[in-house]
């Protein structure tokens, strides 16, 4: 199992940025994602928004993995996230459901309202593959190299989405 | 707005979509004075999940009939019935900040 993580802070408030976080897809970032839905959404007793999203995701194969053991390189993945607003706190996991043996990741994230109208992310990985075949190392490698160059670009999204909506305010509809 | 997984929900999700995210950025600002009652919480938020069932709830029934059927289609619905009872987010979150960890 290979563990990582980071930390980040965004200049906008917590509001801003969560709302963003929710809207980011489809954005020129991301565009390995093909669809994304809701499964289910409540709000709880005490005020928190729970969403189950289902979302598909186009990935290529390394060059050097086994032929036709993966037939199509797209995966299910599902994004549980809660919204406190009362603590202003957001909470998101998500994990791939299919091709789990070859490598599952599931990656944590938690948006929190800091001080001066800022926004603390904090963002945690666990990359674990079951293959064997000698090449369990090298596929847990690949993926946490491959969730680090991804988290660059996903935050980048998260913050154009960012700017969108702040444009879009200073010019109401 | 991202596609459906199912282009015959595509429409219904961008309608449910427009409606839940009016609502969501009003649920999102603090509209709760800092010092309001653990009761006053408690009836804002029924509040607010009660303007959502009014506002998006038809739309939302709607879209939940095409995606669930579409789920069951496509043959993920096992593998989201599982991850759905292993819901990480049942143990409550610290409410401090996270412990730190060692990232090795």
């Amino acid at each position: 199992m290979k563990f990582f993580s980071q930390s980040y802070s965004y200049d906008d408030p917590w509001p801003i940025v969560t709302l963003a976080f929710f809207l980011r897809y489809p954005n020129p970032y991301a565009s390995h994602v093909l669809s994304c839905d809701v499964v289910s959404r409540s709000v709880t007793p005490s005020g928190s928004l729970m969403t189950t999203r289902l979302i598909l995701k186009r990935g290529a194969m390394p060059r050097w993995f086994p032929k036709g053991i993966v037939s199509r390189a797209e995966s299910w993945v599902v994004e549980e996230t809660e919204v406190d607003p009362v603590g202003r706190t957001v909470r998101c996991i998500t994990r791939n459901l299919d091709h789990v043996k070859v490598m599952q990741v599931e990656e944590t994230v938690v948006f929190r309202s800091a001080p001066e109208g800022k926004t603390l992310q904090h963002t945690e990985a666990r990359v674990r593959s079951g293959f064997g075949w000698g090449l369990t190392r090298r596929i847990e490698n690949h993926g946490l190299n491959k969730f680090k160059a991804n988290l660059q670009r996903s935050r980048e999204g998260v913050s154009l989405v960012v700017q969108l909506l702040r444009q879009s305010r200073l010019h109401p509809m | 707005m991202a596609d459906s997984l199912s282009p015959q929900c595509t429409s219904l999700k961008q309608e449910y979509d427009s409606c839940f995210n009016v609502w969501f950025e009003e649920y999102l600002e603090p509209s709760l004075a800092t010092n309001a009652t653990e009761a006053q919480r408690t009836a804002h938020y029924q509040r607010k999940a009660e303007e959502f069932q009014t506002r998006c709830g038809k739309v939302y029934a709607e879209y939940q009939n095409c995606i669930q059927n579409a789920v069951k289609q496509k043959g993920i619905e096992p593998l989201l019935q599982q991850a759905r009872e292993e819901h990480p987010l049942r143990e409550p979150l610290p409410p401090s900040a996270p412990p730190s960890k060692d990232s090795k």
